[in-house]
């Protein structure tokens, strides 16, 4: 069922990035490729030390398993094991895994001659898993920046480096990523609804084409940006969400330390109010 | 055509890159860990930042121990307060009070020249800054001897406030825009959260009276430089299980504030002239940055007090006793034996500069 009877015609040879034809071949439905197997080391490698790491206790509770980083004082060092040295390594299964897939993904462009559109969309949101854990805390000179692996204990950093800066949603690139966010939610469901309006005519009625919806949006708001329009503003809106939430992280203690409010003072700080 | 939009797309980036960059802390990063690793309870800091608040803070260098005091009962008329300490060490405490205070080593800020021990000027008119500097030692002997939950073993002195004014700084009066701080004087319940899942009619907090605990919070925020995780863990803001260890000391802070307030400086009204009241005709009042002047410990944790034992009010501190202090204190002032002004004067000469600013209009 997975292989359906035409697939077989594109398995194709060649395409790969690194091994040559050492891994080029399927399991299954899978293509396997050498970043196929290293996806599989790191995050089977990964998630058996996350649960190694659960064992040592003190809970089994799903919502409240903690695997935290070092302390500050480590700095840019490895730690015990115990001490948060678990955290390191598995955020190098993590980073490894997260960019072995995003190889992966090209391999399989490039044996289908595709552009290069999605490993790059998903390379947005490595981006910003990375500027978390390992240009963040780089920037600020300790490992234990980064936030904690866990359910309840990760929402609980977020909260407090929030409140470090006192009020996060008055971070510029806070507000721009959110925004992006909520567009790409909009984006999503006009277009989703769109297409299954077209595709779902009430009884008797034919299946629409792609003229009603340009007509819909032109009668609308008067301009309809396209059936190719739409997949460009998507990815740009969704990768642009990923991309400011990496921005608004990154510049939250490397290059601003005091509350997010205080920074829009550069406005009333600008020369052309009267009496400044 | 193109080539004016490029341009003007140039300026346009420019100019957000400038802004962008100007509103940047560029300095180097400090981070304090307060929490267990990876909770984020954290104090971020741009030592630019810090390097730039600390430079501004002076401490006065110690004044030499006081010498040997004339044998016998202290020879003071009129003194209230600092009749426990000896002589030598009462002229070493005024002189360094008019550094603290005075800022010029000025003995007149507070004192007839004429007559150091009068409350008033020749023209009989009352010295309202003798009279609250009188209370404020006892205010600095109370928060001293009753405090230490929050002052610690650093203590207070009048410079801790004072560095070096007559008027401290974010000394406040009554105004609708700082409403918040009446819960420094005479308003309860800072906190406003219902402690049940559900709202009911138990809490009738009001949103003014939420935002007048969130005021709080940024003032005191403010006025200590730091942010909301130095007290708080933010996944339970009212959890004392959770808080750090600053939350009990801020507790008592502000416990402080209010004996401060209501007790020392807000009855002080009627000792003030007109210019130092507020609009509401209301006593100058002080808040946390009165003291804190923006650095998590006044003064960076400068320890001044254990010099000064005039300003302890107590025998000791961290169990050392002050040779300066007088050893078999009056019974009562009023029962101390009373010398004449020539002869207060002449003790109070001993120390060379009050005597000099003090004989000039003699001269």
């Amino acid at each position: 069922m997975a292989t359906l009877s035409f697939e077989r015609k594109y398995r194709v040879r060649g395409g790969t990035l690194i091994g040559g034809d050492l891994f080029d071949f399927w399991f299954g439905p899978f293509y396997v490729g050498f970043f196929g197997v290293t996806t599989i080391f790191f995050s089977v490698l990964g998630t058996l030390l996350l649960v190694w790491g659960a064992a040592q206790g003190p809970t089994w509770n799903l919502w409240q398993i903690n695997i935290a980083p070092p302390d500050l004082s480590y700095g840019l060092n490895f730690a015990p094991l115990a001490e948060g040295g678990l955290w390191q390594i598995v955020t190098i299964c993590a980073v490894g895994a997260f960019g072995s897939w995003a190889l992966r993904q090209a391999e399989i462009s490039r044996k289908l001659g595709m552009g290069m559109h999605i490993p790059w969309a998903y390379g947005a949101a490595v981006l910003a898993y990375v500027t978390l854990v390992v240009f963040r805390p780089m920037l600020l000179g300790a490992w234990g920046h980064g936030f904690p692996y866990g359910i309840f204990s990760h929402l609980d950093w977020v909260s407090n480096v929030g409140y470090q800066y006192l009020h996060f949603h008055y971070n510029p690139a806070h507000m721009i990523a959110i925004t992006f966010f909520f567009t790409n939610c909009l984006a999503l469901a006009m277009h989703g609804s769109l297409i299954l309006s077209v595709t779902n005519p009430k009884k008797g009625e034919t299946v629409k084409t792609s003229e009603h919806e340009n007509v819909f949006f032109r009668d609308l708001v008067g301009y309809s940006i396209g059936a190719v329009g739409i997949h460009r503003l998507g990815l740009f809106l969704a990768v642009s969400a990923a991309i400011w939430s990496a921005i608004c992280i990154i510049i939250s203690g490397p290059f601003w330390t005091k509350g997010w409010p205080e920074w829009w003072s550069w406005w009333l700080n600008l020369p052309i109010w009267p009496g400044a | 055509m193109s080539a004016l939009r490029a341009r003007s797309m140039t300026v346009a980036a420019l100019a957000v890159a400038t802004v962008g960059l100007s509103a940047c802390d560029l300095g180097k990063k400090e981070t304090i860990q307060s929490g267990f690793r990876g909770t984020a309870m954290e104090q971020a800091y741009d030592m630019n930042r810090v390097d730039a608040a600390y430079s501004q803070v002076a401490i006065p260098e110690v004044l030499p121990p006081a010498g040997a005091s004339p044998p016998g009962p202290l020879p003071w008329q009129n003194v209230q307060v600092l009749n426990d300490i000896s002589v030598a060490e009462f002229n070493r405490t005024m002189i360094a009070m008019s550094t603290w205070v005075a800022g010029t080593g000025n003995c007149a800020y507070c004192h007839n020249l004429a007559n150091l021990a009068a409350d008033t000027l020749p023209s009989g008119e009352p010295i309202y800054t003798k009279i609250v500097a009188r209370r404020m030692i006892q205010m600095t002997r109370h928060i001293n001897a009753q405090y230490e939950e929050h002052v610690a073993n650093t203590g207070v002195t009048c410079y801790t406030c004072h560095v070096g004014k007559p008027l401290p700084n974010g000394l406040w009066f009554y105004a609708s825009q700082n409403d918040y701080l009446r819960h420094y004087l005479d308003r309860d319940g800072a906190r406003v959260i219902t402690r049940q899942i559900e709202p009911s009619n138990g809490n009738r907090s009001s949103v003014k009276q939420t935002e007048w605990t969130y005021a709080l919070m940024i003032s005191q925020s403010n006025s200590l430089g730091v942010n909301c995780t130095y007290c708080h863990n933010s996944r339970a803001f009212s959890s004392w299980e959770e808080a750090p260890p600053q939350r009990v000391t801020a507790y008592h802070g502000i416990m402080m504030m209010r004996d401060v307030n209501t007790n020392f400086l807000a009855p002080l009204e009627p000792v003030y002239p007109a210019v130092r009241l507020g609009a509401m005709g209301d006593a100058p009042k002080a808040q946390c940055i009165t003291c804190h002047n923006g650095a998590y410990k006044p003064l960076y944790g400068a320890q001044m007090a254990k010099d000064y034992p005039a300003m302890w009010g107590r025998a000791d501190w961290n169990g050392a006793p002050f040779p300066g202090l007088y050893q078999t204190p009056p019974a009562a002032d009023t029962a101390a034996p009373v010398v004449t002004d020539a002869a207060a004067e002449e003790v109070a000469a001993v120390p060379a500069p009050a005597a000099r600013v003090r004989a000039g209009p003699n001269d």
